[in-house]
């Protein structure tokens, strides 16, 4: 019978095995039940006294943290200590970390916390179980640079850096080269600091040329961290700017433009709208092509069509020969003011009365009603409310006027918003209201699309 | 918009959650929870200092509350509130064999042994029908010739006997032996079968919701701003369906607590409440109702051009002074949804009413376009839905985004681009374009190594932070949820989170709320709040720059840190004011009252329990002062250096200081006294199930001569609307004792104890142990000195003069308190200090020595004599046994317990300290006669030991406990 149970058994483990391997997507983890499972009392031992002390104490710290009794944590902390010689082996190896994170953040917070206590205290946990060494380290010298401390910052990077410990994994391998990218960034700054300095040199050839061989080996130092960090796939902007500019001045166009390229196309990169704008802003300072530059846009317009940058974007496209860029310039203008940060944009309002009054002037009025169409159901409500009409009259009367010749154009010389702006400009006998309202009379799309 | 143009570095790793090879677990943003706003130093001005230049470095303080817990903010509602399944309720409760692999387990045979006594009828009914026709229940012999019929009087009759589980001795005769052989398969296994599997299916989903209850995600409380700046209403479900909707008009003040004005105008709405969402609308004071808020259903006033006359005109400026408020508020219910349109003036006028076939999981309001809702559901569809424009569906995909999850709960929000939505399920977000409804949009986030998210992370809440109006947080930003931590996320980065925080909250986060700042340039309170009332707050800043932690994260008392602002109670009062305090918090909102010389805030929140509770918080701006302590360079020491000597550090506990606390002020006290005077009013639930208690089996089987009187006690106690007891009927049928065990050698003083005790004679028992003798005796020194103590006590209410409070009991207890076999016990137990020990055996004597300690002197334990005003009726209870041991008023308490005492009386009492100090060691007196000296206790004697006594007194009290379970007939 026994016997027969263990058999049953093993194959009951087994199916869920089977299962578990044929999911690889565990389920749903919450971190209560364990509390539940207690709370019904007779599960045998809760574990050992000690596990419940410093379960307890963890508690007691996060508590204290939260209400931000900083002394009261520090002194838990202290008992809490006592998790390093814990019996279980896991509990034992997380220790460290868990010890480090509330520990940096009790020195962190604790008013009569200084660099020297931080210091010591890093120093010390990052010897206490080697898995946690490069992190620390990392932590440590950002912590140091936060205080303005760079020599001491640099000079715990370079040590990290050299630390070695059996076989490195995968995830210590990213760590350690984005800690030669911080010292990359670091050698950076000393570069750039030489090169100030070298150019307020006015003279003397063999000096200049000490600092420029310097500087020049700061630049191989740097450059060379920097190249590795940016080829993993990630959101490198400093890096990736300091970079850059190193291999400008050294005349580099060609790495620079890769450089940019590659952190603005490479798939396996976020979408990360910055490195679109360093890309284009290079080829600008390049002075590359216009249609260079529009590529370059039009796919930030895809990704964040509320970017700023959007309205120099349109600009370029207004300024273009192409009849199928002035038609984009159109959309570009709609789509910033689609979104809701931007309703007040003025400039944005501005580009898009005059712009409308270009394209119906240039008989492309079919633009227009292109792209209303798929607005016309919301931006009454959105953009042209009679509550909005007196906001914007009384808040910016230069803005409520663009939109109000926006409106008009747009809804016909019925809209609430225009009418509203209209009367107001009358009485106070604004001289723009009057062409403005010709204006409408006569193009709105409305009353063509009836004509 | 501007985008911040250097964000933080971080690897972008894809693959699934849990990697925990990953550097991005604790690198930024996940880096590490606190120190994340460290970021790297600005490349493009070399001249400066490579130093961040501000993050981090104005220290914002923290909020800070007036109180140590939140208050009750309106009286409880008149129905009682039955806290729902517990994980006991549920789980087995046996040894487990593993304590370390412990899992969950729910008891099934518990459970499904609960649901055959419960509902015994449906369990065994139809097997009942079926087996009809081949058995005979006892009737007149007529259906002697049938030879398939089977005479079960016996068996039943054995059967009555019979006690199902647990006893060894429990006699089997052959006859039942026999049916239970031959017919245990069939009936058995029907049972087991059918309803087994439906059971358990319920008890898997009820252990589900327990673990999770994805309802009430939302949050079922909101704030409608009114016409004045300190006006406003708050929108709230309660009932015990809580399917009644109230509109409570609310005045703020800068300075005082808020005041509720007049009684709530309420909706009863035909389903359960489980989310209220609000939104005032921008556009307030329209002109023209119709054309400007299209909701009212007038499309052709709507449609047509407005009238251009002046007149017109100047009746729309007017209509702008009365109209200076709306708001709309949006109701999920499971299977509707509902929207109201909430004016200055007049009751909420209803727009639109959606039903929906698959249960509802989220509502959201346009924050851009007033009356436009998104709406989702469990089939997997999201609808943009306007009472204009009806229904749009925009996406509808009953699979999760990025990996296979059962759940079919999704929820959707809007984004900066009012055309656009976020679709959230368990897995990730997902953006969803309202003009391309086929278009499958990007994920904005995904559970998985991007966001170093643990094994077994799902989303729980996903939020859009933006706002009409314009806030100093970029409107693109998202919050994201997990069961371990918090997300920002940006829409325009998708899949890389600006910022993670684990909240370490042990209940799943359904409520967050963003505030304005409280002050311009201030950093915008971020809050969360988890299923189990905790609270967190954060501090967002950042324009133009990624958002930032401008603090750290702080946490918020919960409605249960009010406790110890209540009065104490006896303990099942004080059990049912812990339940209702500990209801799970299902509703979050947080008021900035305008004009407020110092920010402040107000924070409402709503139980399950229908309770709303406010608390007033303050910002105070420089914490550095706060801390005290040893000089850092000490602590370092025992931090760095000293890290493995684990002695030293406990001897610096003891000085620790706290500053920052807030203490229980009259007022508040006050406040939670009126609140729990009514609460104790509510009637109590009725238990959901007792056990079977009365058999029609003893009726049926009666003697002849037993009938008439049998219908003659029924008919009386129904004529007298009591209960039917067990003296009204007939004396028991003489039942075996149960099966007696080996008397452990000849004197067995326990067991004869025991018996004693069980049928309720223990003083007894223990004075005849003593002395049997000497009991007359004792009775007379207990009157003498009952007398002696009434004098003293009425010596000193002369002096108090409130006689005119205490003199009239409304209803004295008409049934005997144990309270008075518990001083009698007490007092024995003291006086025979010597005795017992000879008697007693010597393992249970450490037992009773440490019973015996916590116990009052005998002096305070008398003091409860002169409560008695029926002491016939006690003598009643314990002489006769086989009597009804619960006495049959419904409700004593209420009235007896806690009448209602005019503030003079509390006031002096106060301020009395002998009398109060009388009172305070009499805790029985005191539990009986009124609440007020309990109430004072707090004020002086926090500490006193009457907070403890109270639970001691448990088992002597339950005779007088409403909260008992019905009253029944004891066999």
């Amino acid at each position: 019978m026994d016997a027969f149970s263990e058999e049953l058994m093993g194959f009951v483990q087994k199916d869920n095995q089977v299962e578990a391997s044929k999911d690889p997507v565990p389920e749903i983890h919450l971190p209560w039940l364990s509390q539940h499972i207690q709370s019904t009392g007779s599960h045998g031992q809760k574990g050992t006294n000690f596990a419940q002390t410093t379960s307890i104490c963890l508690n007691f710290i996060q508590e204290a943290l939260l209400k931000h009794q900083w002394q009261r944590a520090s002194e838990f902390l202290q008992c809490y200590l006592q998790t390093l010689e814990d019996i279980n082996s896991q509990k034992r190896q997380m220790a460290p970390e868990i010890i480090w994170k509330l520990g940096s953040t009790i020195l962190y917070n604790h008013p009569k916390s200084n660099v020297e206590t931080f210091s010591a205290f890093a120093d010390r946990m990052k010897n206490i179980g080697v898995q946690n060494y490069l992190k620390i380290s990392l932590q440590h010298a950002l912590y140091l640079l936060h205080n303005g401390m760079v020599e001491d910052a640099y000079r715990n990077l370079n040590q990290a850096e050299s630390w070695r410990y059996g076989e490195m994994s995968a995830s210590q391998e990213k760590l350690i080269k984005l800690i030669q990218a911080y010292r990359g960034l670091l050698d950076y700054y000393t570069w750039s600091k030489k090169r100030t300095e070298v150019s307020s040199f006015d003279m003397d050839g063999f000096a200049t040329n000490a600092a420029t061989q310097d500087m020049h080996s700061y630049f191989r130092q740097a450059s060379v961290n920097l190249h590795e960090i940016i080829k993993i796939p990630g959101v490198w902007d400093t890096f990736v700017k300091s970079y850059v500019e190193m291999l400008e001045f050294y005349g580099d166009q060609d790495g620079a433009r890769q450089v940019l390229t590659d952190y603005a196309y490479d798939n396996n990169f976020p979408s990360n709208p910055n490195a679109h704008i360093y890309l284009y802003k290079f080829l600008k300072k390049e002075k590359a092509p216009e249609d260079k530059l529009i590529s370059v846009l039009k796919i930030l317009h895809q990704i964040v069509p509320s970017h700023k940058i959007m309205l120099e974007f349109h600009m370029l496209l207004k300024k273009s020969n192409k009849e199928e860029h002035h038609k984009l310039g159109l959309e570009v203008l709609l789509a910033i003011l689609d979104f809701s940060g931007c309703t007040e944009n003025i400039t944005a309002w501005s580009y898009l009365a005059k712009y409308l009054k270009q394209i119906i002037k240039g008989k492309h009025r079919e633009w227009v009603q292109e792209g209303w169409s798929s607005r016309k159901d919301w931006w009454p409500t959105f953009h042209f409310s009679y509550y909005l009409a007196k906001k914007n009259w009384k808040e910016n009367r230069i803005l409520a006027l663009k939109k109000a010749f926006t409106s008009g154009i747009l809804l016909g010389k019925g809209c609430k918003y225009f009418m509203y702006v209209s009367k107001q400009g009358h009485k106070i006998r604004e001289k723009s209201i009057k062409t403005m309202k010709k204006f409408v009379m006569k193009h709105n799309i409305l009353d063509s699309e009836e004509h | 918009m501007d985008f911040p143009d250097n964000l933080f570095p971080t690897f972008f790793l894809p693959g699934p959650p849990g990697l925990s090879d990953s550097p991005a677990s604790y690198l930024a943003p996940a880096w590490s929870d606190y120190m994340q706003l460290l970021k790297p130093p600005q490349t493009q001005d070399p001249s400066i200092n490579p130093q961040h230049e501000a993050s981090y470095v104005t220290k914002w303080g923290r909020w800070k509350s007036d109180t140590p817990g939140p208050l009750p903010f309106l009286l409880p509602g008149a129905d009682p509130w039955d806290p729902e399944l517990m994980s006991q309720d549920l789980l087995f409760r046996g040894r487990v064999k593993q304590p370390a692999r412990a899992k969950a387990t729910i008891d099934v045979i518990e459970q499904l042994n609960h649901f055959l006594w419960d509902h015994g009828d449906i369990a065994f009914g139809p097997l009942g029908m079926l087996l009809q026709e081949n058995f005979n229940l006892g009737e007149k012999k007529k259906s002697r010739k049938n030879k398939m019929v089977m005479n079960t009087e016996w068996l039943l009759r054995d059967l009555n006997g019979y006690q199902p589980k647990g006893c060894p001795w429990a006699h089997l005769s052959t006859r039942q032996r026999r049916f239970s052989l031959l017919g245990g398969t069939v009936l058995g296994e029907e049972v087991e079968n059918l309803l087994g599997g439906l059971l358990h299916e319920e008890l898997e989903t009820r252990w589900k919701r327990l673990l999770l209850d994805e309802a009430s995600t939302g949050g079922a409380l909101g704030w409608v701003p009114g016409a004045k700046p300190h006006h406003g209403q708050l929108v709230y479900p309660t009932g015990r369906a809580h399917d009644q909707l109230n509109f409570q008009k609310v005045k703020l003040s800068p300075t005082n607590e808020p005041q509720a004005l007049g009684d709530p105008s309420h909706i009863l709405l035909r389903g359960p409440v489980r989310q209220v969402v609000t939104r005032t609308i921008q556009g307030e004071g329209e002109t023209h109702k119709a054309a400007c808020f299209p909701l009212l259903g007038f499309p052709d006033v709507a449609s047509g051009a407005p009238c251009p006359h002046p007149s017109h005109e100047s009746i729309a400026c007017f209509r702008l002074t009365l109209i200076l408020s709306s708001a709309l508020v949006a109701v999920r219910s499971d299977h509707h949804c509902a929207l109201w349109k909430l004016e200055h003036r007049g009751p909420p006028e209803p727009l639109q009413v959606l039903e929906m076939e698959k249960e509802a999981t989220g509502i959201s309001l346009s924050p851009h376009l007033p009356g436009e809702l998104a709406v989702c559901t469990r089939s997997g569809a999201v609808c943009l839905w306007s009472p204009q424009h009806g229904l749009q569906q925009i996406h509808k995909d009953p699979e999760t985004f990025v990996f296979k999850d059962p759940s079919s709960w999704r929820w959707a929000d809007f984004t900066a681009h009012p055309r656009v939505l976020t679709v959230a399920d368990r897995t990730g977000l997902r953006f969803a374009d309202a003009r391309a409804p086929s278009d499958c949009g990007e994920l904005l986030f995904r559970v998985g190594a991007e966001a170093s998210c643990q094994r077994g992370e799902r989303v729980l809440l996903a939020q859009y932070l933006g706002t009409p109006d314009p806030l100093p947080l970029s409107p693109t930003l998202h919050l994201v949820c997990t069961q371990f931590s918090l997300y920002l996320l940006d829409e325009r980065l998708p899949l890389v989170p600006l910022l993670k925080w684990n909240h370490g909250l042990l209940s799943p986060p359904l409520l967050a709320q963003l505030l304005p700042p409280p002050y311009p340039e201030a950093p915008l309170p971020l809050l969360l709040g988890g299923l189990g009332g905790h609270l967190r707050m954060l501090h967002l800043s950042g324009s133009g720059r990624t958002p930032q932690l401008a603090a750290p994260p702080q946490s918020l008392p919960s409605l249960i840190d009010s406790l110890p602002g209540f009065p104490v109670l006896e303990p099942h009062g004080q059990q049912l004011l812990q339940e209702r305090l500990r209801a799970p918090l299902t509703g979050l909102a947080a008021v900035v009252p305008p004009g407020c010389p110092s920010p402040t805030m107000l924070l409402f929140q709503l139980s399950a329990a229908g309770d709303v509770f406010y608390q007033r918080l303050w910002l105070q701006p420089d914490t550095s002062s706060e801390s005290a302590g040893s000089p850092s360079t000490d602590h370092a020491e025992d931090l760095g250096l000293n890290s493995h000597s684990q002695t030293s550090a406990t001897s610096s506990l003891g000085t620790v200081s706290e500053p920052s606390a807030v203490s229980w002020k009259p007022r508040a006290v006050a406040c939670c006294r009126r609140w729990l005077k009514t609460l104790l009013q509510v009637p109590p639930t009725l238990p959901s199930w007792t056990p079977p208690t009365f058999s029609q089996h003893h009726l049926r089987w009666l003697k002849e001569e037993n009938k008439g009187k049998v219908q003659e006690g029924l008919r009386a106690a129904m004529a007298e609307g009591r209960l039917l007891l067990q003296g009204d009927l007939a004396p028991l049928p003489p039942s075996d004792p149960p099966p007696a065990h080996e008397p452990f050698g000849t004197e067995d003083k326990l067991s004869e104890r025991l018996e004693a005790s069980w049928e309720r004679k223990g003083a007894i028992w223990w004075d005849g142990q003593r002395d049997g003798s000497r009991l007359p005796r004792k009775r007379q020194s207990r009157e003498k000195r009952r007398t002696q103590l009434s004098s003293s006590f009425s010596s000193v209410r002369s002096t108090s003069d409130f006689s005119d409070v205490n003199s009239p009991l409304p209803h004295p207890p008409k049934t005997p308190s144990p309270l008075h076999r518990m001083s009698e016990t007490s007092q024995s137990l003291e006086l025979s200090q010597e005795l017992w020990v000879k008697n007693i055996p010597r393992e249970r004597r450490q037992t009773l020595r440490d019973y015996l300690a916590v116990l009052p002197s005998p002096d305070s334990g008398n003091c409860s004599i002169p409560q008695f005003q029926n002491p016939s009726s006690q003598s009643l209870s314990t002489s006769e046994p086989g009597k009804c041991s619960v006495p049959c008023s419904q409700n004593p308490r209420t009235q007896t317990l806690f009448s209602p005492l005019p503030e003079s009386y509390s006031a002096f009492y106060s301020q009395n300290p002998n009398s109060q100090s009388l009172y305070s060691q009499n805790p029985n007196s005191q539990s009986l006669y009124s609440p007020e000296p309990a109430f004072n206790s707090v004020f002086h004697s926090q500490n006193s030991s009457i907070q403890k006594l109270p639970s001691r007194h448990t088992p002597s009290l339950a005779g007088s406990q409403p909260l008992r379970k019905k009253p029944r007939m004891g066999f």
